[in-house]
């Protein structure tokens, strides 16, 4: 059962319960969109601040359920910021929405609950509701502008994907839990491990679920070939949805993969690591290419993340301490890059009277330097990461991957991580001199007489400070990710394991 | 006992497979009432009539609730009387009913105790109970949210507006 030292831990999720119940009820008693998402913005401030007396708690394991260690805190922390981010950008955007705002945030707080969940699951259980509380609360934000054609259609695309998406999760964590007889990551780690593959009739069991299970990630994450959905939901999704859509969701499913490896000794299983191989590499070869086609400014971003959860995989695939953090340190990046990319779209269209649809099309970038200079400078610079040039996040993160693959020998992964970046500098800077073009397309009624429009500017630029800032000097990240996977956690949370595990009732057959 | 849970989980296969080939939604409907008492018997089988008697409230008396509300919502007037008229024909409803009859068949053979009721320790409520509010109380606060979730995003997209526009 719970004690007071597990609710402390346990604080900066209970914060995010607490304002989403808070919001809601604000909402039933006066429907005012300063009130929803200033409550929302102090929600998440709550959790961040309940972080660090958390992480003086971790590793701590409660019920079984959930495992609160350093590294999971970090992720939620990042989940937080992302949620914070995108709660202040959509306070702008949804400024000049003629419909109703406050739910936006009630559903924002939800997904972030639930990603949080995932973040720090230990158990089957938990990993599956939080997948759901966040896919069930993404949908409605993707199709929230509901009265508008392409917003919905898009979220009846990822609805029904995200549910073919864990039907597969569903049947996969069924035949792990035939063949182990344990939900717990770590329940069943030793039997992955001391099993050589092939040695037992129930092996291919095993297998079975495993690749189920990846598959149903691989959706979530769009890896090749599970990523047709992603550009036409991105492109449908209101702006801040999309951008939250990009990074919190996809983020908090890689920290689960990485976790999920490392608990259940997944490289153990030589299999397992010639699916991620192959989708790391399909997903870094056709989210460029396709990326080059394009002439939508969200869809160009959607192949890109394709491609970055490509090389994400990277790290993910060399494992180790080294994998880990470089993993955390990309999601840091590709949080601060995104974000911001999809917060100047929001900038762009929150102008825009609803039924307009979005300034997404390259067109409506041309010559953008020479009107809004902020907006424009502010979007190079997370072009500019994304592609990976120095002195931006993006290419300490990129070094991150590519030292964490030559680590451990994965040639083929570097080469693919490298050639991706060439190419991927194509489609970037394709979008940078569009930017500066001198013939300036109609000017944009962009985000001047918008009232929020502070909250947005301020919000990006402060990722945009954060992009140059660690790119310049990445020690202090590096020192904060490092801490958090110190092997020290390792071995603590090895000696939680010996405890008797909580009574659960067998269902075996 | 054996026989009788492949018997029960064939009965679901092949339901289900009639559901996901089928043309017509009401077709499909009676084949997935079917397929989820299968599965309810199933369940019966391994030790679990708790999570039987649930499968069948929920799930094929809640699946059959929402339908007919949905059609009488929608389907009002005469055309919808022609339409149930088809409905009743006996080429729709004999395959679902050949399949809930093997179905009640098997269900009266294992009450009346033919090859064995069930050997193993069943899993009652109370202890389904004492599981979901003890271990696993963090994981019924999360389902929870995943309710609220849900009801707050339905009630926002299919929220009635006359007053915005159709389409932009």
């Amino acid at each position: 059962m719970l004690n007071a030292d597990d609710l402390l831990a346990l604080g900066p999720l209970l914060a995010l319960l607490a304002a989403t119940v808070l919001t809601l009820l604000l909402v039933a008693v006066r429907r005012s969109h300063g009130l929803a998402a200033g409550t929302a913005a102090v929600g998440l401030l709550a959790c961040l601040a309940l972080l660090p007396g958390a992480a003086r708690l971790a590793p701590r394991d409660v019920d079984g359920l959930l495992l609160l260690d350093p590294a999971g805190l970090f992720y939620l922390g990042l989940i937080s910021l992302a949620a914070l981010a995108t709660c202040l950008m959509a306070y702008a955007y949804l400024e000049r929405f003629d419909g109703r705002r406050e739910e936006f945030y009630v559903l924002l707080l939800a997904a972030t609950l639930g990603a949080g969940s995932v973040v720090l699951s230990d158990h089957f259980a938990a990993f599956f509701l939080g997948l759901e509380l966040m896919s069930v609360s993404l949908f409605a934000l993707i199709a929230y502008p509901a009265a508008r054609q392409r917003p919905l259609e898009a979220g009846i695309k990822y609805l029904i994907l995200a549910g073919l998406s864990s039907a597969l999760l569903a049947f996969g964590i069924a035949l792990i839990y035939y063949d182990s007889g344990s939900l717990q990551f770590s329940g069943f780690g030793a039997c992955f491990g001391a099993r050589p593959m092939g040695a037992t009739g129930q092996a291919w069991l095993l297998l079975a679920g495993n690749a189920l299970l990846l598959a149903g990630l691989g959706f979530k994450l769009s890896l090749v070939p599970f990523h047709l959905w992603a550009p036409d939901v991105y492109e449908g999704a209101p702006a801040p949805a999309a951008g939250f859509l990009a990074t919190v969701s996809k983020g908090a499913i890689a920290a689960m993969l990485v976790r999920y490896a490392g608990e259940t000794q997944l490289h153990d299983q030589p299999a397992m690591i010639v699916l991620l191989e192959l989708a790391a590499i399909l997903s870094i070869a056709a989210g460029n290419l396709l990326a080059l086609l394009q002439d939508n400014l969200k869809r160009l971003l959607a192949y890109s993340s394709i491609a970055h959860l490509g090389y994400l995989l990277v790290a993910v695939i060399a494992g180790g301490t080294l994998g880990a953090e470089a993993v955390a340190y990309y999601l840091l990046a590709y949080f601060a890059m995104n974000l911001g990319a999809f917060g100047v779209i929001a900038a762009l269209s929150s102008g825009r009277r609803d039924g307009e649809g979005e300034a997404d099309r390259l067109e409506d970038y041309r010559g953008l330097f020479w009107h809004k200079p902020l907006l424009a400078g502010i979007l190079t610079v997370n072009l500019l990461s994304l592609a990976g040039i120095p002195l931006t996040i993006g290419f300490i993160g990129k070094f991150y991957l590519f030292a964490s693959g030559v680590g451990a020998a994965r040639w083929l992964l570097v080469a693919a991580l490298v050639a991706g970046s060439i190419v991927g500098l194509f489609y970037y800077l394709r979008v940078v001199i569009v930017l500066f073009a001198r013939q300036p397309a109609a000017p944009a009624p962009g985000i001047a007489g918008n009232g929020a429009a502070w909250a947005s500017a301020l919000t990006l630029s402060f990722l945009a400070l954060t992009l140059v800032w660690l790119g310049l000097y990445p020690e202090p990240a590096m020192e904060l990710i490092r801490s958090v996977h110190a092997p020290f956690y390792r071995t603590e949370v090895s000696r939680l394991r010996l405890r008797p595990p909580p009574l659960r009732p067998s269902l075996r057959m | 006992m054996t026989a009788a849970f492949y018997l029960a989980a064939a009965i679901a296969l092949l339901a289900t497979l009639r559901v996901v080939t089928g043309f017509d939604a009401v077709h499909a409907l009676l084949y997935l009432i079917v397929s989820l008492l299968a599965v309810a018997v199933a369940f019966f089988l391994l030790g679990a009539p708790f999570a039987a008697a649930l499968e069948v409230l929920i799930y094929a008396g809640a699946v059959v609730v929402l339908f007919v509300f949905v059609v009488m919502m929608l389907n009002l007037g005469e055309k919808a009387a022609a339409q149930e008229e088809r409905w009743l024909q006996p080429g729709i409803w004999i395959g679902p009913a050949i399949l809930s009859g093997l179905l009640l068949v098997e269900l009266l053979g294992i009450l009346w105790g033919l090859p064995g009721v069930p050997g193993r320790a069943a899993v009652t409520a109370r202890q389904v109970g004492a599981a979901l509010y003890g271990p696993y109380l963090l994981a019924v606060e999360l389902a929870s949210m995943l309710l609220l979730a849900a009801v707050v995003g339905a009630y926002h997209i299919g929220r009635h507006r006359p007053e915005e526009g159709r389409d932009g």
